[in-house]
């Protein structure tokens, strides 16, 4: 079995990232088409970040930190909501 | 700090400036060796919101880097960095309305127990229930705490027979126990399930089995890569 946790471990790094907290977002797979919240998305850690879609498992974010700053790669649909 | 298992420690902390926080939200912790080097891990916090101290329960993992230190060397007076409260994803509001399933396995419990104790301490009245499955009763975090709460608790233990007065389960989770502890899918209560990554992937399955809709099932995954 893979190791992972999932995106609620990284909602410290997204809320760097966005200025705003993520986990609670929802985002549409471009693979799969379903929708789940950022923190229900498995945590793949490895050289970097990787978030995985929990149905299909394609990606649904990188971050990969470059010295002082992240490198972020997004996939599918995130929906934020404006408040 | 306080011993709550052979493996496991709260840790009050005084955090200056604290902005508050909602029931399942964690911190990060980040400790800086001499050399410069950083270690960062994000543990949960186990006190509910409005009380005083913020309360993080650290469960030692034998070669993590962060949480050995917080069990074994950290001392009263001692400062760390900490960043949140962070996560809005698997947190309850008190002002939710419907049931809630309380789903925990081993140190899973820690964000449900604030939870747990801020439904106590806000009075509501939502049909709040708890399953929490250990190893052993050893094993079981705020254990005379939880004998409080003992008619919304339910307990199963993998390794040994919980004690009588528990009226518990011997076995890992199933869906007759969720079935048992309830409320139903039919009853549409928000579900928060934590703990070890294959614990919860079981229990987030067999609830879905169990007919409650995927989005109502929160969930919050401890891994082998953490401590």
């Amino acid at each position: 079995m893979s190791i992972h946790t999932d995106g609620n471990a990284i909602a410290g790094v997204l809320e760097e990232i966005f200025g705003v907290e993520v986990t609670a977002t929802m985002r549409v797979c471009q693979s799969c088409g379903q929708e789940h919240a950022i923190g229900a998305h498995r945590l793949y850690r490895g050289a970097g970040l990787v978030l995985r879609c929990p149905n299909c498992g394609d990606i649904a974010a990188a971050v990969a930190t470059k010295q002082d700053e992240y490198r972020v790669k997004l996939f599918g649909t995130w929906s934020e909501e404006l408040v | 700090m306080r011993v709550e298992t052979p493996q496991a420690k709260t840790l009050v902390l005084d955090v200056p400036d604290w902005p508050g926080h909602l029931p399942g939200q964690h911190v990060d912790v980040r400790l800086t060796a001499e050399d410069g080097y950083q270690s960062e891990r994000s543990y949960s916090i186990a006190s509910a919101p409005g009380t005083a101290d913020l309360e993080l329960t650290v469960e030692r993992i034998d070669d993590g880097e962060v949480s050995p230190w917080l069990t074994e060397e950290a001392q009263p007076g001692d400062q760390f960095e900490l960043r949140g409260p962070v996560g809005g994803y698997f947190v309850w509001d008190a002002t939710l309305e419907g049931p809630v399933l309380l789903v925990a396995g081993g140190s899973g419990l820690v964000p449900l127990m604030a939870i747990l104790r801020h439904h106590e301490n806000t009075g509501s009245s939502a049909d709040l229930r708890l399953l929490l499955s250990a190893r052993a009763l050893e094993d079981v975090l705020y254990r005379s705490e939880l004998e409080r709460f003992r008619d919304v608790v339910h307990l199963t233990l993998t390794r040994e027979q919980p004690p009588p007065e528990w009226n518990g389960w011997s076995r890992r989770i199933d869906a007759d126990m969720l079935r048992d502890v309830g409320p139903g899918a039919d009853q549409h209560p928000h579900v928060y399930v934590c703990g070890p990554t294959p614990f919860v992937e079981e229990a987030a399955r067999l609830l879905v089995e169990l007919g409650h809709l995927p989005a109502a099932v929160h969930t919050e995954r401890f891994g082998p890569s953490g401590g």
